[in-house]
């Protein structure tokens, strides 16, 4: 019995940012009848795509109390060397392999600093950040990598079963995420850190590994997007990915997960990816200048921040 | 008159009536102690005496007029005053900040403040220097200099809540003694507590509270000990005694030491065993259990080196730490989580939790522990003490230990709970498993110890054998019988 009122209220907090999610659906469909179009809704889901993606890896990283600035600038860099490894004449797997690797090789890089030698995260993925950069400007002297092997072209533009493939890459990775954080030992131990690292420490779990893990997870993340985003554009650039740091934190914190650790999940950073997708392209189809839309975009993100924690002190 | 008058207070959180029509006078240069078990209503209605929570019905009269606090600002510019423990200290400021802060002149002259601060802590016997960071004193210092800011702003009432919880015997001898020098200046204190020693030691009358209601107020020159358990408990309190057990194979040797003020220390347990720690704060007494979880210093079980706690989980030991809080629970995870979290490795498969075994484990544990409500998905944070201090031992039992670890495990845990969690305790030692039980509460080492090793200036100073006498021990632990 009081199991399905947890369940419930579990439910509430999360039907708080459906609702919101489907009040803008309904807005923008009256604003626009271009809105409510089956191209323009698969529109918005490709759109989300690396968004998403990004903010899965981000998602696990912030319940364990972290955060990962670092994963616009690895997406350029392994961007960059999963294309040049393409062009260089590899087989577009082992190039597509590599990229990932490197992605989760440096999130581990993140995370020794982090977990073994104690700097905090901000600091260490905010050194991160333009390390990255660095390493994929001066790896592609500035220039964008193209004449990629049509394995890209499919990856960016082909479909399966009436769905773009960014959109089944999205939604494999959101489930693969999920899985892990809710039905594995592994997951579980994420959120104790998350929540009260002592007591994880104490209850004898591997708090270093653990955190190493999430960041290596939020590595991969990073150079999956990459492949993504190198498919859309058939080229790698050096310069990709600015900011996109902060669209994944605004959707895991629009979300719901809290900045603190230790309580969320992906479910919610889909619905936040999908709220700020949506509002951009609304406001794209109402042609509100870019300028604007930047400021819409804070002042949404804030105001889901604010009813959330309105209905969080009302709960308790 | 009564300095302080409340009258029918009603409080009301959602279904639970904290507050059902309490009434509480406070004569002037009153010390007032209110007692009940965890829950009774105590700090909801101190909450509302300090402006904190608004009553939903009540009044209450202050020097014969009719006040109402909205705030916690408008009852201290009245006079009332609520001693927390350090959370209202800002850590990186000195001691003179603190003491003046919200009330420094905008041009700040150091030495004329210096001397301010000087005087105030004068008042409360307290030889520091106000140069110091507030960070870095204890928490007795800490809580006199939150009782010298409140006499500073003309403070008429005092409440403190469970103000010696933290502190060494020393410390709250000094307390008591600055309570006294107050309170004959005329100033009223509400003292919160549940150590009834305390109460009597210090305390004109006593309001016992339970279920949010009032129960009784008695004078304490005309009550006893006994009556206000019963207030408290509202039935006859079971006497906690310990059978004689046999002796038993020896389970192994811990060698603890190299850690701050403990010296290198064997203790020797057996199967069954419960041994016993005594020792004020600052004797080396708090650190051997954490030494011996592997957690600092240097630890050596059976001659092998514990060098981290999933070291110790492995060898079968496991702590219950002393601070449910911070150190043994994940708050808002559930009481299944939080069960699980020291057997991960085992309630897995390929990385898989197993939920079937995990479920089967966390019922095991609930009905064992006999938990309330014996829900396994309520989030801990919403359980009792007691409850939430049966889940961190759940935790530690599922690792199925050879040996448990027990730091001050009735914390800030209610009468009923804690007889209870002696129970449990019995029943584990009464399975084989050897305890070593590190606490400052005398009475529970003396009733569930099989002998007590009294730590005095990082070692063992005395090992105490059964009959245990009460003086003895404290004149042990105090070092009383040295000055004789």
């Amino acid at each position: 019995m009081s199991l399905a009122r947890i369940k419930w209220r579990e439910i509430l907090g999360r039907f708080g940012l459906v609702m919101a999610l489907v009040a803008l659906v309904v807005i923008l469909s009256l604003l626009s009848d271009r809105f409510m179009t089956s191209s323009n809704v698969i529109n918005v889901l490709r759109q989300i795509s690396i968004n998403a993606i990004i903010a899965s890896g981000m998602t696990v990283v912030i319940i364990g109390r972290g955060i990962d600035l670092s994963v616009g600038s690895l997406l350029a860099l392994t961007g960059v060397v999963g294309a040049s490894l393409a062009v260089a004449g590899l087989p577009p797997g082992v190039a597509i392999a590599g990229a990932l690797a490197l992605g989760t090789f440096m999130g581990v890089f993140n995370g020794v600093f982090i977990a073994y030698a104690g700097i905090a995260p901000f600091i260490v993925t905010l050194a991160g950040l333009t390390i990255f950069r660095g390493m994929a400007l001066a790896i592609t002297d500035g220039r964008p990598v193209s004449g990629l092997p049509p394995v890209f072209m499919t990856i960016g533009y082909g479909s399966f079963l009436g769905l773009p493939v960014p959109i089944w890459i999205m939604l494999g990775f959101l489930l693969l995420t999920h899985v892990i954080l809710r039905y594995t030992a592994l997951g579980r131990a994420i959120y104790a850190i998350g929540g009260n690292e002592e007591a994880a420490r104490l209850s004898g779990i591997p708090v270093r590994r653990t955190i190493l893990f999430t960041f290596a997870y939020s590595g991969l993340a990073a150079s999956l997007a990459a492949m993504v985003l190198t498919g859309r554009l058939n080229s790698a650039q050096p310069s990709a990915g600015v900011m996109f740091e902060l669209d994944a934190i605004a959707a895991v914190v629009v979300g719901g997960t809290s900045l603190f650790g230790g309580r969320g999940g992906v479910f919610g950073t889909l619905v936040g990816a999908l709220i700020i997708g949506v509002i951009n392209n609304g406001m794209n189809l109402l042609n509100v200048p870019s300028f604007y839309q930047q400021i819409v975009k804070g002042g949404v993100i804030l105001a889901a921040l604010l009813i959330e924690r309105l209905v969080a002190s009302r709960r308790t | 008159m009564a300095l302080l008058t409340m009258t029918g207070m009603h409080k009301r959180f959602g279904n639970v009536i904290a507050l059902d029509d309490v009434d509480f006078t406070l004569e002037a240069g009153e010390v007032h102690a209110l007692v009940g078990e965890n829950g009774a209503g105590k700090s909801t209605l101190m909450k509302v005496l300090a402006g904190v929570q608004p009553p939903d019905a009540g009044t209450m009269t202050l020097a014969e007029r009719e006040v109402r606090f909205a705030s916690v600002t408008e009852a201290q510019a009245n006079g009332v005053v609520m001693v927390y423990q350090e959370l209202a200290l800002v850590p990186s400021l000195s001691v003179t900040e603190n003491l003046l802060l919200g009330r420094l002149p905008p041009l700040v002259r150091y030495g004329d403040l210096r001397a301010r601060a000087r005087d105030l802590l004068a008042q409360v016997d307290l030889a520091i220097d106000p140069n110091a960071e507030v960070g870095r004193l204890g928490i007795g210092e800490r809580q006199l200099i939150e009782i010298a800011r409140a006499l500073s702003r003309e403070g008429r009432v005092l409440v403190l809540d469970e103000p010696t919880a933290a502190l060494s015997a020393t410390e709250t001898d000094h307390l008591f003694e600055i309570i006294g020098k107050v309170k004959a200046q005329g100033v009223s204190v509400v003292y919160i507590s549940h150590r009834l020693e305390e109460v009597f030691r210090i305390a004109d009358r006593v309001t016992v509270l339970r279920d949010g209601k009032r129960v009784g107020t008695r004078s304490l020159a005309e009550t006893s000990a006994e009556e206000i358990v019963r207030l408290m408990v509202g039935k006859a309190v079971r006497r906690y005694e310990r059978p004689q057990r046999h002796e038993a194979e020896e389970l192994g040797r811990f060698e603890v030491g190299g850690g701050g003020d403990l010296q290198t220390t064997t203790i020797a347990l057996r199967a069954g065993e419960i041994v016993g720690l005594a020792g004020v704060i600052g004797s080396g007494r708090e650190r051997v259990l954490p030494t011996a979880f592997g957690l600092h210093g240097t630890a050596r079980w059976r001659e092998r080196p514990l060098r981290s706690p999933r070291d110790a989980i492995r060898e079968g030991i496991v702590l219950v730490p002393s601070d449910r809080k911070t150190q043994g629970l994940v708050l808002e995870l559930t009481v299944q989580e939080n069960v699980s979290l020291a057997t991960l490795e085992r309630l897995q498969r390929l990385g898989f939790m197993r939920s079937g075994l995990e479920r089967q484990q966390t019922r095991r544990w609930i009905e064992r522990l006999s938990l309330r409500p014996p829900e396994p998905h309520k989030p801990v944070f919403e359980l009792s003490g007691g409850n939430q201090q049966k889940v961190v031992i759940a935790k530690a039992l599922a690792t199925e230990p050879k040996v448990l670890l027990l730091d001050e495990p009735t914390r800030g845990v209610d009468v009923g709970a804690r007889a209870e969690l002696y129970d449990v305790i019995d029943d584990l030692s009464s399975r084989g498993l050897g305890l070593l039980l590190s606490s400052s509460d005398t009475e529970e080492l003396l009733g569930l110890s099989d002998r007590i090793l009294v730590f005095r200036g990082g070692r063992i100073a005395t090992t105490l054998t059964p009959p245990f006498a009460y003086e003895e021990v404290v004149a042990h632990v105090t070092g009383a019988h040295q000055v004789a």
